[in-house]
């Protein structure tokens, strides 16, 4: 009896699964037929402002990429490789995944413009500027007059009090993750006049408006959902406002199901023009796999990494959008403050090998530039001046930009001493993609110049990268990755140039500048200066003494890049970080 | 008797063992890394640190700090997940049922398709039939999963568009609830068929894939039980009754081919579940495989300790109640015979 | 990438004077290759094991270390057929057919390190585990059961994960995963010649334990392990690929996973090469080693043995 019931349950298994199998291709067959487009098979309808409302209301999700069939109507799909951990403005910091959420359900005082830098009104109706008295002449107050009518995604109405509540929010959590340090250092004041929201700074900063303003600890939030859900709580964070948005955005965040997609809903009482597609952002982590959906048709666009762009260039039905360059270069950080005992085994560098300028000049002349912009970055990149991406305050395509010459890196190295005996030397990146191939071609283009010169390229996973790009004193000579994305060159050569800067104490750059104090003052004038075109000239004057003393290696910039259908109409995306930017209210397909 | 000896001793083993995994786990949390960060919600001030360290007795010995640790995991209390923003619990929880869904449809891939080319093979021994069907189940084992998925993407979605990746269309997602994460079962639960053929519509790739890699082992077992079968002297004295060769396999020796194939299927399903990491990640399924991988990208200690730990007991309970079944039908069949 | 095609009880009773065993030996070896599947796989290791001698004469070796892709940046996506890039070049100009020929030889140098490591460990842990028996036995066999418990990829995930990405690293995750296997058949043997009467026979004639160990265990051992190293050493690959392909390979590393991964976006945009090919050769690594690893134990397995 036990055999007959061991055999019929095999094979009951065996038929139920056979039956699984033709089920599920049947499930093909009427997927592909019917229109599992489901609540937005009307299609056109709920897409206003669009006049293609016969096209494709029958189109499949799953359809074939056709030429001039588009999948998904009325709803845009763009394929994420990594998902929010938290989408608080108080909670996310610089880069994160959340920010591409909340650029779209919040909205700040004013917003980077679509195609450019330039700065439009968003819930401020004017942009401050001097001369339209928004800022005080002492460059300390700026005066942000609040657009009326606008309401909340939970009908409560936006008005100044609640501009200084978000604000004063962010600031009172402090989140160390957050990015409210931003404010905190700057603020003195936060007070509300009449109808305007008034700010006052501890120091005049030229920066305030770009780099502080637009970003997403900045944004507006809904100051009845907040005190309705936990309120505000110094040092901790907000369960609700971690995963729930209310905001004024073109966007409402209509659900969230963590590890597979966060979907979007046109806000209908939107005070501005209304988007005109739902907006769909699938997690997929597996780069081939976001290629491989962009061509099937199901995304509209993908996370785009400049490694494989040049697998998808020629592809039908696709097209890579090329905008200007982002502002946070591919750099090699090189460490004047190694601690002695610190690096691997492997190396044979003294901890000093940087303090030498010869090594430094003879580490820019020797990098080949071409291979990795080419190489890399699919050609959709360039060289950059010390320290001035181009589409920054200040850049101009005269300043000295390095190039390969293999003569002057010979020479700068024989200078430094070490031609003959060579040297071998570890630089770290985070693995699989374009910081790892800057290492690569690092390697290469150094034993081209000398066999004698080894570089090993350790490629971790990123947050063993992330752990050891934090640690002060940083324990290897070199790193690869980005700069972080500013829009204001100020920051930017805090960060990366002033020698008591973030990085400029941590990598020792006293020990390395000719003359440390003469670009400490320069970075700290151009920070205060409000004329603009003075802080140009001091920028690039900074530039010209930066080509002949460099702390960095800057392999290259990225231009802002995307993959994406050739039906998605008014593409556009700013050169700040390549995700957040994507302004999908502007987009129809 | 000696059955039932073996299984006490299994049944008193077990524990142990679960014992021993965890203290592995535990070892391997503090061989990298600050032991206190799985627990972080957020990054913390120094203060708020110091008193997670006291609360979890992070600054007493090894051994008070595993039983600090060993206690928090009998009450729930993993650590915080960073990869999925929530306590671990609750993370391993929310995406138990897709792994386990896709665990359980890929081991009926591997079965059935075991069971048929074992069989296969078995009746036509050392004959061409036989050696093909070996190299086809033993190349689904040797296949590079994220290469072979990729393949099948490829045809499927991009050129012929049948199949998508993901666990479900969103729309039909959103129309029902999903109170078990397992969407077949919650399809069926609402009554939804639609929803039903949606979720086994996308089961079809990620467990063909997997499915297909653990054939071989099933296929193996199930082929050598044939031939043993086929040759014992009951199987003869069918044949000599005039039965048709047909019914003599199918009746009597596949019959009990089928019992010793038990076996193996704890081993099966763990070549299931640690191939899941790979299948999850191509096929974007958001189980507890592509978890793991994300934990291990961003050195999330509390994720890799939770899902280490919970696959091993999963493993190990599998592998026990495989053993208790294949005992009670060898039993059977010993009473039977 | 697991021993899903593992042996429970893979033996042969050999005993007897040399030449006898030799005899034995032969006949086995007729057996197995009598199947043709077992000897398809053959002839592919053959052919493998042959690109890992060439490599130097295929391929000029990259200076100065031959592991690290030769790269020609200048050279990307070019097709098969390339003059000087017979099977193309990648994305990012490495020679495909170099990381084909050279990745071989990571593959064997992986495979028979941790098979050595593996199998020599697992030896000396299974031996004192049997012969001292008792408590020490009882604590060895159940830290086994432990390991044993937790699927191997997933261990050694594990375990690479918090050693960071180089080929040591990941040489040493996979020992540490695959020697358990080693301990319990050799054990099994032991305890298995122990409960035998010519042992006991043995004793009465006063030889030593050493000896005993050396006649009766070792060559009794060496069957069930030679089946279990042959199915470990495609295992090992499959699984040093899998972890490549989430995140942990060391950079620039001439290794098939590496390649596969970087070059699957490609496949769909017509540039097929630069995954395909190595692809193929992790496929019919792993496939050759198990369909011989699993012909012999067809012919070695007591349950089949003879039919």
């Amino acid at each position: 009896m036990g055999r007959q019931m061991s055999s019929r349950a095999m094979k009951l298994m065996a038929v139920i699964s056979i039956l699984a199998l033709v089920a599920a291709c049947t499930g093909a067959t009427t997927d592909t037929t019917e229109a599992p487009g489901g609540t937005e098979a009307p299609g056109g309808t709920e897409a206003p402002g669009t006049t293609e409302a016969t096209e494709g209301t029958d189109a499949p999700g799953t359809t074939q990429a056709g030429d001039g069939d588009v999948s998904n109507p009325g709803l845009y799909v763009h394929a994420a490789d990594d998902e929010p951990l938290s989408v608080d403005p108080a909670q996310v910091a610089a880069g994160e995944a959340g920010e591409t959420v909340i650029l779209q359900v919040y909205e700040r005082l004013v917003e980077i413009g679509p195609g450019g830098p330039d700065l439009i009104p968003a819930i401020s109706t004017e942009v401050p500027t001097v001369d339209n008295g928004l800022i005080s002449e002492d460059g300390l107050t700026y005066t942000f007059p609040i657009r009326e009518g606008v309401t909340f995604h939970d009908g409560s109405e936006l008005t100044a009090d609640v501009v200084k509540f978000s604000w004063d929010r962010a600031l009172e959590m402090d989140l160390p993750e957050g990015n409210a340090g931003f404010l905190g250092d700057q603020i003195a004041s936060t007070e509300v006049d009449g109808n305007n929201f008034v700010v006052t700074l501890n120091e005049r900063n030229a920066a305030f408006l770009n780099s502080i303003v637009t970003s997403a600890v900045a944004s507006i939030v809904s100051q009845e959902a907040v005190e309705a859900n936990g309120g505000v709580e110094a040092g901790t964070p907000n369960d609700f406002m971690a995963s729930n948005m209310v905001g004024t955005g073109p966007y409402t965040l209509a659900a969230w199901n963590r590890g597979e997609n966060i979907q979007l809903e046109v806000f209908e009482d939107y005070w501005g023009d209304p988007a005109s597609l739902d907006v769909r952002i699938d997690q997929v982590a597996d780069t081939d796999v976001r290629a491989l959906g962009l061509q099937a048709g199901d995304y509209d666009s993908i996370e785009t990494d400049p490694t494989f762009i040049g697998d998808l260039e020629g592809a039908e039905g696709l097209e890579i959008f090329s905008g200007d360059f982002l502002l946070e270069p591919v750099h090699m950080g090189m460490n004047m403050n190694i601690p002695e005992g610190a690096l691997p085994p492997e190396d044979t560098i003294p901890v000093d090998f940087f303090h030498d300028v010869n090594v430094r000049r003879g580490f820019n002349l020797a990098f080949d530039y071409q291979a990795f912009v080419d190489g890399a970055m699919a050609g959709l990149g360039g060289p950059i001046p010390h320290y001035l991406p181009q589409g920054m305050l200040g850049y101009d395509e005269s300043l000295p930009t390095y190039e390969r010459d293999l003569a002057a890196a010979e020479e700068a190295f024989r200078e430094a001493g070490y031609w003959d005996e060579g040297f071998t030397m570890t630089v770290l990146a985070e693995e699989g993609g374009i910081f790892e191939i800057a290492g690569l071609v690092l390697a290469d283009s150094m034993t081209e110049l000398n066999p004698a010169f080894q570089i090993r390229v350790l490629a971790v996973v990123e947050a063993q990268f992330d752990d050891a790009h934090a640690q002060d004193p940083f324990q290897y000579a070199a790193w690869i990755k980005n700069a972080d994305p500013f829009a204001d060159p100020a920051a930017l050569f805090d960060a990366y140039i002033h020698p008591d800067g973030e990085w400029g104490s941590v990598h020792g750059f006293r020990e390395a500048y000719a003359d440390p104090d003469q670009i400490a003052s320069l970075v700290d004038e151009a920070a205060v200066e409000l004329d603009q075109d003075r802080r140009a000239e001091i920028y690039q004057e900074l530039a010209t003494i930066l080509y002949d003393d460099p702390v960095w290696l800057i392999p290259g910039n990225e231009r802002a890049l995307m993959a994406h259908r050739s039906w998605v109409q008014n593409f556009d995306m700013n050169p700040l970080w390549p995700r957040p930017s994507l302004k999908f209210q502007y987009f129809d397909k | 008797m000696q059955i039932r000896e073996y299984l006490l001793r299994r049944l008193m083993i077990f524990p142990l063992i679960i014992v021993g995994t965890s203290i592995i786990v535990f070892g391997l949390s503090r061989v990298g890394g600050n032991p206190v960060a799985i627990y972080l919600e957020h990054e913390m001030s120094p203060a708020e640190v110091a008193e997670l360290e006291e609360r979890y007795g992070l600054d007493e010995p090894l051994p008070l700090q595993y039983l600090a640790w060993a206690r928090g995991v009998l009450t729930g209390d993993m650590g915080w997940s960073g990869v999925s923003a929530q306590p671990v619990t609750e993370a391993l929880v929310n995406r138990m049922g897709a792994t386990l869904e896709l665990a359980i449809f890929s081991a009926i891939v591997a079965i059935s398709l075991g069971i048929g080319l074992g069989t296969f093979g078995g009746a036509r021994r050392n004959r061409w039939p036989d050696h093909l069907t070996r190299v086809f189940s033993i190349s689904g084992a040797s296949m590079p999963i994220f290469w072979f998925a990729i393949l099948l993407l490829i045809l499927f979605w991009v050129n012929l568009g049948w199949f998508s990746t993901g666990r479900s269309e969103p729309t039909i997602f959103s129309s029902i609830a999903h109170p078990t994460g397992v969407y077949t079962f919650d399809a069926l639960l609402a009554g939804n068929f639609r929803a039903l053929l949606d979720a086994l519509h996308h089961l079809v790739l990620p467990a063909a894939t997997l499915g297909f890699g653990a054939t071989a082992i099933i296929a193996r077992m199930m082929r050598s039980s044939l031939v043993e079968e086929l040759s014992e002297d009951y199987v003869d004295a069918a044949r000599a009754k005039g039965l048709p060769e047909r019914l003599v396999l199918r009746r009597h020796a596949r019959r009990n081919a089928l019992i010793p194939t038990v076996t193996v299927i704890g081993l099966g399903f763990g070549f299931l579940l640690q191939g899941t990491v790979v299948v999850e990640i191509i096929f974007r399924w958001p189980g507890l495989g592509r978890w793991m991988a994300d934990a291990v990208l961003r050195g999330d200690q509390a994720t890799i300790m939770a899902y280490v730990l919970f696959t091993s007991v999963l493993f190990l309970t599998v592998n026990l109640v495989v053993d208790i079944m294949y005992a009670y039908l060898d039993r059977r069949v010993v009473l039977g015979a | 990438m697991v021993d899903v095609l593992a042996p429970e009880t893979a033996t042969v009773r050999v005993d007897g004077p040399w030449t006898v065993r030799l005899r034995r030996l032969a006949d086995v070896s007729k057996q197995v290759l009598s199947n043709p599947t077992t000897l398809v796989g053959l002839v592919i290791i053959i052919a493998l094991l042959s690109l890992t001698v060439l490599a130097p004469v295929l391929t000029e070796p990259n200076f100065p270390n031959p592991y690290q892709m030769p790269r020609d940046w200048g050279v990307r996506d070019a097709p098969p057929g390339t003059p000087g890039h017979i099977l193309g070049t990648t994305s990012t100009g490495g020679d495909v057919f170099y990381g084909v020929v050279w990745g071989a030889r990571t593959s064997l140098r992986l495979s028979l390190i941790v098979v050595g490591v593996t199998v020599t460990v697992g030896t000396i842990v299974g031996s004192l585990a049997g012969f001292i028996g008792g408590k020490l036995d009882e604590i060895l066999m159940r830290t086994v059961d432990v390991l044993l418990a937790i699927p191997e990829l997933i261990f050694a995930l594990a375990i690479a994960a918090v050693l960071g990405p180089s080929f040591g690293n990941i040489i040493f995750a996979l020992s540490v995963v695959f020697w358990v296997k080693y301990a319990r058949i050799i054990r099994g043997q032991i305890i298995h010649v122990k409960q035998n009467e010519y042992v006991d026979a043995a004793r009465i004639t006063g030889d030593s334990k050493l000896n005993i160990y050396r006649r009766d265990v070792l060559p009794n051992s060496v069957t069930p392990v030679m089946v279990q190293a042959t199915l470990d050493m495609g295992g090992i690959v499959l699984t040093a690929a899998t972890l490549s392909f989430i995140g942990l390979a060391e950079a620039g590393l001439v290794e098939w996973g590496v390649l596969v991964s970087d070059g699957q976006a490609g496949i769909s945009a017509g540039k097929w090469w630069a995954s395909t090919f190595p692809g193929l050769m992790v496929f019919l690594w792993a496939l050759a080693f198990n369909l011989v690893g699993d012909g012999m134990r067809d012919v070695l397995d007591p349950r089949t043995e003879g039919r």
